[in-house]
């Protein structure tokens, strides 16, 4: 029973394998950092996540950063414009 | 898979809905506070947009509706698909500690035949390197929701759908931003 349970790890490491390099390298087409830096394919799998880890926590920060300037903009609006009204019939 | 601009228009469909809730209730909120409804409710737009067809999506809306004052936020959101994507996620994470349990009991059963696996050199260089970007993937783990139960494979997938997602909610947000500069502007000096 251990046999074949150590045989079933090993099929699944290899099946595993390639499709990892398949998926690091649709990462590393996403990532802009890599797209455009470096035209040849010689980016180690180690790299494409360090950049997807850059890449997602700058994508965070921007969130974060539009949610603060659009939570601002809505409390400094001016309220008797006719612009300020579309904002405040879309928002509020 | 939507195209992108069919995405974004669910994504700003759900996150109007959500910001006019948020607003109503209390017009006089703190900056702060504002800002947290905001970003709430274009995550779970976000991840609403998803229809339950990602993990990351469903981690997203329970670890939204632990927080007692997101609850019923989140519920509306969602209308009727509050319940439906909370049983699947509860559902999704009782799978996934599922597996992780049995994973470990066959790591355990598997230790000791693991030294002669060694022996040949490109298992051994595959295995050095997946140990070295160990450290990165545990990152990447702590950066997608719900990334913590998930194997590697399943956690690149989750990285990839879960980066288009960002990038819509980036695009859509800048536009209204921007949007509301310029009118907030003209208002002023128009």
């Amino acid at each position: 029973m251990s046999n074949r349970r150590s045989r079933q790890s090993a099929e699944v490491s290899r099946i595993t394998d390639d499709q990892i390099i398949e998926l690091v390298s649709k990462l590393q087409q996403l990532i802009p950092e890599i797209r455009n830096n470096r035209r040849s394919n010689k980016v180690s799998a180690s790299k494409v996540l360090q950049e997807t880890c850059n890449y997602v926590r700058s994508l965070h920060r921007e969130v974060d950063d539009l949610s603060e300037r659009l939570s601002q903009l809505l409390a400094t609006i001016d309220a008797e414009s006719p612009e300020a009204s579309i904002i405040r019939s879309l928002i509020m | 898979m939507h195209s992108p601009s069919q995405l974004k228009r669910d994504f700003l469909k759900q996150w109007l809905k959500g910001l006019q809730m948020c607003n109503y209730p209390k017009k006089e909120m703190s900056i702060l506070e504002r800002k947290k409804a905001i970003k709430l409710s274009a995550d779970v737009a976000m991840a609403s947009t998803r229809n339950a067809t990602s993990c990351w999506s469903l981690a997203l809306i329970a670890n939204a509706s632990k927080d007692g004052n997101n609850k019923c936020l989140v519920e509306h959101l969602l209308g009727q698909e509050s319940e439906r994507l909370k049983m699947a996620s509860t559902f999704q994470l009782a799978i996934l500690n599922k597996k992780l349990r049995s994973k470990k009991i066959i790591k355990k059963s598997c230790s000791v035949r693991r030294v002669k696996k060694l022996a040949p050199r490109m298992v051994l260089a595959s295995s050095v390197a997946k140990r070295l970007a160990k450290n990165r993937t545990q990152l990447l783990k702590s950066l997608v929701p719900g990334g913590e139960s998930m194997d590697e494979f399943s956690l690149i997938k989750e990285t990839l759908d879960y980066i288009v997602s960002l990038r819509v909610q980036v695009d859509v947000m800048r536009c209204l931003a921007n949007a509301s500069d310029l009118l907030n502007c003209k208002g002023v000096h128009g």
